[in-house]
């Protein structure tokens, strides 16, 4: 049987998140559709986007996860802001 | 004229040296010092300080950072300040340095900073100890950074925190979190001290630009906020129209 994609889940998959040793992460947002949850924000590299994949999809495999987490861009900024 | 570079929220470990390292590379050429709003690691691990300070370490501009909560989750953090400053890098903690920069006294105040939540929605000192530890951790954490704000002599005066010290920049967050995510008395402290800029960050799914009541602009930092490998601000500009300045 499906389990229900409800308050307690969502509940749960926030708190993988930032306990989680291998993830800590705690700027991914959850979520739901239907009976499905939408991962998103953005991590510091593609192996912790891979790693929060494989870690929720193995703890709740009968959920339908989309892995909708991006890479942080680190490149040289284009312009400065006077403070005034 | 004064370059601040600024970022927070790296979360370094072994995953990520190297990805910011070619634009930290080319800091001299905009910027005259770096500083990095806490977050400085995933889990506060001296192992992950390391990682830190081989991507941030051995730079051409000074480097003064803070922690943030991340760097506490070990309960190592005072192994990890110790790895960060023996490669020169400097810890604020309640305290400040001040740096000679192209003829400027550039001050540096900081401290993490702690939640309890702004006007309206703040969270009191009332009931059980661990609500009154809750308020009282924030408060002291507030009271350190306006001590290390209001003792230094400079030019320019920047106050540097993890968490936020007003709502505007953690607009995108879910307001229920606003008591975790920072607080007025961090916004208060900056108000006591003629500070020039407030950096803090955080709030990964905030907004980079807010103001103090007292009219302190404040940036959030947070790498997921402003998408690079760092901000830059400049201070002390020569270059400013007195008729363009907005109050």
């Amino acid at each position: 049987m499906t389990p229900q994609v409800d308050d307690y889940l969502e509940a749960e998959i926030q708190r993988l998140l930032a306990e989680d040793d291998r993830v800590a992460e705690q700027g991914i947002t959850v979520q739901r559709r239907e009976q499905a949850v939408v991962l998103g924000g953005e991590v510091e590299s593609p192996e912790r986007r891979d790693e929060i994949c494989r870690r929720i999809t193995s703890r709740f495999p009968h959920v339908q996860i989309t892995c909708d987490i991006g890479i942080t861009r680190t490149t040289v900024p284009a312009d400065a802001e006077e403070i005034s | 004229m004064i370059r601040v570079a600024a970022v927070g929220d790296v979360h370094v470990d072994a995953d990520v040296v190297g990805r910011y390292r070619p634009a930290l590379e080319q800091l001299p050429e905009v910027a005259d010092v770096l500083l990095v709003a806490g977050d400085l690691t995933r889990h506060g691990t001296v192992e992950e300080a390391r990682s830190f300070v081989t991507e941030f370490g051995g730079l051409a501009v000074p480097v003064v950072t803070v922690l943030g909560n991340h760097d506490h989750q070990s309960d190592q953090a005072d192994a990890v300040c110790t790895v960060l400053t023996d490669a020169g890098i400097t810890v604020l903690e309640g305290a400040s340095t001040v740096l000679e920069l192209n003829g400027h006294r550039l001050g540096v105040a900081g401290a993490k900073g702690f939640g309890g939540g702004f006007g309206g929605t703040c969270a009191s000192n009332f009931g059980e100890r661990e609500m009154k530890d809750f308020v009282r951790t924030g408060e002291d954490a507030a009271n350190r950074l306006e001590a290390a704000l209001t003792g230094v002599t400079c030019d320019a005066l920047v106050a540097l925190t993890h968490y936020a010290p007003v709502p505007e920049t953690l607009a995108g967050e879910p307001p229920e979190i606003h008591a975790f995510l920072g607080s007025y008395q961090l916004g208060r402290a900056i108000d006591a001290a003629g500070t020039t800029l407030a950096l803090h960050g955080h709030a990964h799914h905030g907004t980079e630009r807010g103001r103090t009541p007292g009219g302190v602009p404040v940036r959030n930092v947070a790498h997921p906020v402003i998408k690079q490998a760092y901000n830059v601000y400049r201070l002390l500009s020569e270059e400013i129209q007195a008729t363009l300045v907005h109050a």
